[in-house]
């Protein structure tokens, strides 16, 4: 999966009304909640078999920032 | 020599709230994604004067119509919200239904793993031979610990009561069953205030979480990343070392049926463990996570369908953080 994909599926798996970039801050969404972060951990989980903690959630603003956490050399 | 679950009943509590009631009280909230991923479209709330034991008295009675009380030797009483903090709740329930004065009878205080810790339980209980008909109950009013203000724990939680017999029977209908506990997780889902180290405040500090969602150390605390994060962690080996410990393949179990927490947290479990959607329970649309009470509803509801043997795999786990499982053989309607 690249980042674009990456974006991509995030973008739908919350249902997101706007465009989805790597600068855009998630927790800035309009759609941003407890739910929101429930997707976003399972989508994580689902493509990288990685399962962010709450510490996780609470640290990551931008998508590019989320993407850092799961690690950049994960993306081809 | 076995164990064998004869028959479940299960009540919710008259006063009925759709995610269309709890839009009025927070319309930010976006309850069509909220019914859509998290499968819930209604919760029961007991009145103010009404209790746990008040509803576990009606899933009783319920029973009793189909069973006959006086074989009841043994209660076993699952709990976190007690009538009072002594005595043991099942205490006051032998009262209230009328039985023999010769019961056992005790609580279990634990939450979403309760009901699988105590088939195990009651299973023990019957193979060394000091009980024959065991009164499984589980009660459950987490509206009352809620703070009104806390909405996503509003929309997800819902109270109920369930009443259980496990019998004696000469076939073993009880697999092996496991436990797991990591006590470092008490802070994860928790109520601080109101028991020995903490009193009750008159007064307490108002405190945030998520997205503009309210409560006070007097109310219940859930931490959702934390909890999503060790259900993901754990229960995916816990249910391979239980088909380990039984030596029954994946393919052999008729149907899983886990904690009904979230949809879509049991579908992400589903999904992990490759599972198909046909033998995997979800049905929490009507009622929410109702705790202790959502594998005995789970079992009833799954249990009309069953025409010969089958075999199922129940896994619950939460709040502790403590989570067990088991497998049982069902021939009946529950």
């Amino acid at each position: 999966m690249n980042k674009a994909e990456f974006i991509k599926g995030l973008e739908e798996e919350l249902e997101l009304e706007i465009t989805l970039t790597a600068e855009t801050d998630l927790k800035g969404l309009d759609e941003w909640d407890s739910m929101a972060a429930m997707l976003l951990i399972g989508y994580v989980s689902n493509e990288f078999g990685l399962t962010l903690t709450a510490d996780d959630i609470k640290n990551i603003s931008t998508v590019q920032s989320l993407i850092e956490r799961i690690g950049v050399e994960k993306f081809n | 020599m076995g164990a064998t679950i004869q028959a479940i009943e299960y009540v919710f509590p008259k006063n009925k709230v759709t995610n269309k009631d709890l839009l009025l009280q927070f319309p930010e909230y976006d309850f069509k994604k909220f019914d859509d991923k998290v499968g819930i479209s209604c919760r029961y709330y007991v009145d103010e004067n009404e209790t746990g034991l008040d509803l576990a008295v009606q899933a009783c009675e319920k029973l009793f119509q189909r069973i006959d009380s006086a074989t009841i030797d043994y209660i076993l009483y699952c709990t976190q919200n007690p009538d009072y903090i002594l005595p043991t709740t099942a205490c006051l329930l032998q009262d209230r239904l009328g039985l023999s004065k010769n019961v056992g009878a005790l609580d279990i205080n634990l939450g979403c793993s309760a009901y699988t810790y105590v088939l195990s339980l009651a299973k023990a209980l019957i193979n060394s031979g000091q009980a024959k008909n065991i009164l499984v109950v589980t009660a459950e009013t987490y509206s009352k610990i809620l703070n009104e203000r806390d909405c996503s724990n509003r929309a997800i939680f819902g109270d109920a009561a369930t009443a259980t017999l496990v019998s004696y029977t000469e076939e073993e209908n009880f697999g092996d069953f496991l436990f797991g506990t990591d006590g470092s997780g008490v802070e994860k889902l928790f109520v601080k205030n109101g028991a020995s180290k903490y009193k009750f405040e008159s007064n307490p500090e108002v405190k945030t979480y998520g997205s503009g969602n309210f409560y006070t150390d007097n109310d219940l605390y859930m931490n959702g990343p934390e909890i999503f994060h060790f259900t993901g962690e754990v229960v995916p080996g816990f249910v391979e070392e239980l088909l380990e410990a039984n030596q029954v393949e994946k393919d052999h179990i008729d149907q899983y049926i886990f904690h009904q927490a979230n949809a879509f947290m049991l579908n992400f479990l589903r999904k992990r463990l490759k599972i198909e959607e046909e033998r995997f329970f979800i049905d929490l649309r009507d009622g929410g996570n109702t705790v202790s009470s959502t594998i005995p509803i789970a079992l009833k509801k799954y249990s009309q369908k069953i025409t010969e043997k089958e075999t199922l795999l129940l896994v619950g786990f939460g709040v502790g953080l403590s989570w067990s499982g088991g497998l049982v053989t069902i021939n009946n309607k529950l």
